[in-house]
């Protein structure tokens, strides 16, 4: 029940709270619109007090031992959507979901918080808690037309929250963000179905199921190795876009630099980790053959993503840009440590998902408050607000320090993890990986230090034009909030990785043995 | 009479319901005080035809009524059949067969009948107290007042018209005889082309249907010629005897392959394949949205049903691929990707749909060509009719959906251009909501009945096409070689799909985006809202769960029925 009441409640709640206002009087209308986003925020702080204390505690009695793969927890099923085509309602959580719904349902409230006064918020806060429904329902759902179903689901609150809170080309933005995962993912959808074609089940119409449990145990009933390598590749762009990974990751600068604060930190947090999510728990796991022939061409994109995203972060004077285009080079990082083969580099990659997802949410978060406090985000335009707003300063120093990895901060754990892996396979060639990580001192700190520091006069800052002589203050209260929980569960996480890591690392493992199964086959050395 | 008395009559009584209402509409309005004098008495006898209409004929909303009553009830018979079929079906007479797919069939026509005559007292009010113009009027005023009249007076005609497009199409699904069939179908279209021609004071819709005409008699012209052919082979034009002939014919005989080409271009304008759906756009932007509905789902269904009897009944061979396989394979690439590209140019929101609706054209004929391909089974057949079937049946909740809502913007609006739909969503939010769940059901986006229409089609031609790839093929290129062709027919829908969402989402964003000057609230009448708004849930709910599942079993049983599987 525990999972269904997760991905239900929000998403129940979000569409009444959007409807009723429609049908009730104008009086009662009112009321309810200016409770709308307290609700919210207490619905999205119950789910995060039960997705948290199913990780702590013994809440509907995960046995934390086995929870690696393919040992799914909190298991649901029996209910029939539609039993013709064979796809019912079946959850399950296991190492590698359960981190990122704890993500999802920690981020919802904080990107509440953090655009706590959004104007029409009785829509906004609503749109976020049917997003969050949508998330956690890609992460648990065990059966691939509801997770196909969900996954296309995040797309429409997401495309509103651009289109209506969005900057100024939030047209083209949104549109080019619902074209692009739309179509990649119509790509991964043929891909689905020829795995749906090889189950066989007796209870079906089409003779099918689309058990995802019984589809990745059953894809050595695809007959033909060049089909499996077709349906991977298929998947592959479907979970690429989303990531995103150069050559198909143009949507998303567009996207973060267009949507609201809290569309860009949800953007970041989870909905590009659900690329990852979905990549290693279909294609990986169901095809590890595939996964195997194919790691030249993971390496390439992952490569290609880490130091083409890092080299145009350099360019950018655009605070919200470069941020996007690091999250690009951080993906690519993910890419790498699967490609590695090493469990520690799979645990790695595991880890730089979750890191991820609390950092760059921060990061946005800071973008955010500058776009809203100094009305701009353009490097440069802005010298030395530390003397202005000193909260902001703090969060952005603790944010972009962690994002270029800083020890005892949650990146440094995934990024040299990630690297040991890559030199224990690659040698020497981990040099050009390091390397990059150098670029991206490079541009955090030079943004950085332009943005808070450099100023000429101790005392106080150089304002951008667009303040209009408008006094510089620091951020409010509930921006405070939700940075200083994100900041201090990077710290957290920074120095205790182990709370999820020791599952990430069973989980790796796990498919660590699988891999190397098909790697003797085939004859690759590690 | 003998053979009278074996007619089960009550089979078909949405039929003579209909029939029924026809004929009242043609008497009732016309009664009247009317009396006939007994020459060279003073004794007058009430005739009561003619002379002082009374009060309740006078009504102009009468023929409304009439018509709205009538197409309820033959609508609940045809649910009442559609949910017991084992009481309804069988032969009526010799040309007449009730089966689960006729009833299927005739419950989408009466529905969509039904829902555009609810809309069309939106579209063409009827005003009892409407006045001739006085010299005081304004110039407004007095054209308001003559369009008024004007209404009133073509209430009948428009009610009956569209009566007689129900009862052909109705009756066109339960043929068993080709020239039954034709001659159903062309009641239902000649009742059509005035519908769409029928606001003829506009420049544009005359001309729509002209054009409209001129193209479909041709098709039809066509068509029957085709048919004599048929009839010159065979000597027979029921269905039963042409498939068994077809069957026993050795090689192909150049006539019937003809004469089936000839019936392929009469009923692909019906459906709007290309290059016989030039005349579509026009058509659809000329008539009133209402009729663009009718003719988007109702008679789209119709050509396909029509379509499907003499491709995949008449002319599939036992064994191997049929000949036309690689004709309509084409011809479905052709139609979804030139619906799809034209739609992206045009500004005109009946356009887009029209050219949405060519698309999904293609769609249902790439599964057609499927079955062609003859590589599966009658199973897998089955499964690839009950996608098209279901793809029709949806189309009625979110296309018709979709026309209904232009439909009220239509009448003293403009949606002629896309700018009828700016802020949509703060002058009346439900309606603009529900045209977004229409469109994003269009393009194809789960969780709607769009999403798994299309799945189970894309399903049906993997499904008949993927055994053929190699089975020891170690690479890609091994495998892509040696899969036939018609696997790429699901990737043409594929990115079909993927094109088409920049038409259908620039459509629902000027709803939300733009401004309009005209804030007003849109006023219309409350059953149309209801219905609008069960269309919108209709929508979500045949996309999954436990009501898709019944709507998905019950088409699996009409296209057993049609396919002459027992199940």
């Amino acid at each position: 029940m525990i999972l269904t009441i997760l991905v239900i409640t929000p998403i129940f709640f979000g569409l009444g709270l959007i409807l009723l206002p429609h049908v009730l009087q104008k009086n009662m209308a009112e009321n309810i619109r200016n409770i709308t986003k307290n609700i919210s925020l207490g619905v999205g702080v119950a789910l995060f007090a039960i997705s948290t204390f199913f990780s702590i505690t013994s809440l509907g009695g995960i046995e934390w031992l086995n929870i690696s793969l393919g040992d799914f927890q909190l298991k649901e099923e029996g209910i029939s959507l539609i039993p013709s085509i064979g796809t019912s309602w079946k959850l399950g959580i296991d190492a590698l979901s359960l981190p990122m719904v704890w993500l999802t349902t920690m981020l919802i409230p904080v990107s509440m918080l953090v655009e706590w006064d959004a104007k029409d918020s009785h829509y906004f806060h609503p749109l976020l808690l049917i997003l969050e429904g949508a998330m956690i329902g890609v992460f648990v759902v065990l059966d691939l037309f509801v997770f196909y179903l969900f996954w296309e689901m995040t797309l429409i609150p997401m495309f509103f929250l651009i289109l209506m809170w969005g900057g100024e080309d939030r047209k083209y933005a949104a549109m080019k963000f619902f074209i692009y995962t739309f179509s990649a993912s119509v790509v991964m959808l043929i891909g689905i179905l020829i795995m749906y074609f090889y189950t066989t089940s007796s209870e079906t119409m089409t003779g099918h199921t689309f058990d995802m449990i019984v589809m990745i145990n059953n894809t050595e009933l695809i007959p033909s190795i060049g089909l499996r390598h077709l349906v991977w590749l298929l998947l592959l762009i479907g979970f690429a876009t989303k990531m995103p990974s150069v050559p198909v990751h143009t949507w998303l600068p567009d996207a973060h630099v267009q949507a609201p604060t809290a569309g860009s930190m949800i953007l970041a947090g989870v909905m590009l980790k659900m690329g990852a999510y979905g990549f290693l728990r279909i294609a990986v796991t169901a095809f590890p053959g595939s996964t195997v022939v194919f790691t030249p061409l993971l390496i390439f994109l992952g490569m290609v993503s880490l130091v083409y995203g890092a080299w145009v972060c350099m360019g950018q004077t655009n605070l919200k840009r470069m941020v996007a285009y690091s999250s690009v080079s951080h993906m690519g990082l993910i890419f790498l440590g699967i490609s590695t083969m090493q469990p520690l580099g799979i645990a790695g990659a595991l880890f730089m998902m979750f890191a991820h997802g609390i950092i760059s949410p921060l990061l946005f978060a800071v973008a955010g408050a500058f776009k809203h406090h100094y009305h701009t985000l353009e490097i440069g335009s802005m010298r030395g607000i530390a003397h202005h707003s000193p909260w902001l300063s703090g969060h952005m120093m603790l944010g972009w320090m962690a994002s270029l990895g800083l020890p005892l901060l949650a990146g440094f754990v995934a990024e040299v993890a990630i690297l040991i892996s890559f030199w224990m396979t690659f040698g020497w060639l981990v040099l050009l990986p390091t390397m990059t990580l150098v670029i991206t001192a490079v541009y955090y700190l030079s943004s950085m230090q332009k943005t808070i520091f450099e100023s000429n006069n101790p005392h106080s800052a150089i304002l951008p034009d667009t303040m209009k002589g408008e006094e510089p203050r620091d951020i409010s209260w509930h921006e405070n909030v939700g940075m200083l929980i994100l900041a201090s569960f990077t710290v957290i996480f920074g120095i205790l990785p182990f709370i999820y890591w020791d599952m990430m690392a069973d989980w790796s493992s796990e498919i660590m043995n699988i891999l190397s199964e098909e790697m003797r086959i085939r004859g690759i050395k590690p | 009479m003998s053979e009278l008395s074996d007619i089960s009559i009550e089979l078909i009584i949405p039929e003579l319901l209909i029939l029924f209402g026809i004929v009242s509409l043609v008497i009732l309005p016309n009664l009247g005080e009317a009396r006939f004098r007994i020459p060279l008495t003073s004794t007058r006898v009430p005739v009561f035809i003619g002379g002082t209409r009374f009060e309740f004929s006078r009504d102009p909303r009468l023929p409304f009524r009439i018509s709205i009553v009538i197409l309820f009830l033959s609508l609940f018979f045809a649910q009442l059949a559609f949910w017991s079929p084992e009481n309804w079906t069988g032969k009526v007479g010799l040309v007449l067969e009730v089966d689960r797919f006729s009833i299927l069939m005739s419950n989408i026509f009466l529905s969509v009948v039904f829902l555009c005559t609810l809309a069309a007292s939106h579209r063409l009010p009827a005003n009892p107290s409407a006045s001739g113009p006085s010299k005081r009027d304004s110039e407004k005023v007095e054209k308001e007042k003559i369009e008024d009249l004007y209404n009133n007076r073509r209430q009948v005609d428009f009610y009956i018209l569209i009566l007689m497009t129900a009862i052909g199409m109705t009756l066109m699904t339960k043929s068993t005889h080709l020239f039954m069939l034709f001659v159903c179908l062309e009641l239902a279209s000649l009742s059509s082309y005035v519908l769409v021609g029928f606001n003829k004071e506009t420049d544009i819709g005359g001309e729509a249907g002209t054009k409209y005409f001129i193209v479909g008699s041709v098709s039809s012209a066509v068509g029957i010629y085709g048919m004599s052919l048929l009839y010159l082979w065979s000597g027979s034009l029921y269905i039963t005897d042409l498939t068994i002939l077809w069957d026993s014919m050795s090689t192909l005989d150049p006539l019937p392959v003809i004469s089936i080409g000839m019936m392929l271009v009469a009923f692909g304008f019906k459906i709007g394949a290309a290059p016989f759906h030039l005349a579509i756009p026009d058509a659809y932007s000329g008539a009133s949205s209402l009729v663009a509905g009718l003719l988007a789902t109702a008679s789209k269904a119709m050509g396909f049903v029509a379509l499907m009897r003499i491709l995949v009944l008449i002319s599939m061979p036992d064994q191997g691929e049929a000949f036309w396989m690689i004709i309509v394979a084409i011809i479905s690439v052709i139609t979804m990707t030139w619906g799809n590209i034209s739609a992206l140019s045009s500004t005109n929101p009946k356009r887009i749909l029209a050219y949405s609706s060519v698309a999904h054209a293609g769609y249902m004929l790439a599964a057609i060509a499927a079955i062609g391909a003859g590589l599966g089974n009658l199973d897998s057949y089955s499964l690839i009719v009950t996608a098209i079937l279901f793809h029709l049946t949806v189309l009625v909740v979110f296309k018709l959906g979709a026309f209904l809502v232009l439909n009220i913007l239509e009448y003293k609006n403009n949606s002629h251009k896309l700018e009828g739909l700016h802020g949509l969503a703060s002058r009346d939010p439900i309606l603009a909501g529900s045209m977004f769940i229409f469109l994003l059901s269009l393009a194809g986006v789960p969780p709607f009945s769009g999403f798994l229409s299309k799945l189970l089609m894309i399903n049906g031609i993997l499904n008949s096409t993927i055994d053929t790839g190699s089975i020891s093929a170690s690479a890609i290129q091994e495998w892509i070689v040696s899969v036939d062709m018609l696997f790429w027919l699901a990737l043409a829908i594929v990115l079909n799909s993927a094109l088409s969402l920049f038409y259908y989402l620039r459509m629902g964003m000027i709803m939300f985006f733009e401004k309009t000057e005209n804030d007003q609230p849109i006023t219309y009448s409350i059953w149309i809202k209801v219905s609008i708004i069960i269309l919108a849930i209709l929508t979500a709910l045949f996309g999954i769960g436990p009501i898709s599942e019944i709507l998905l079993d019950s088409v699996t049983n009409s296209a057993n029925d049609f396919l002459g599987i027992n199940s």
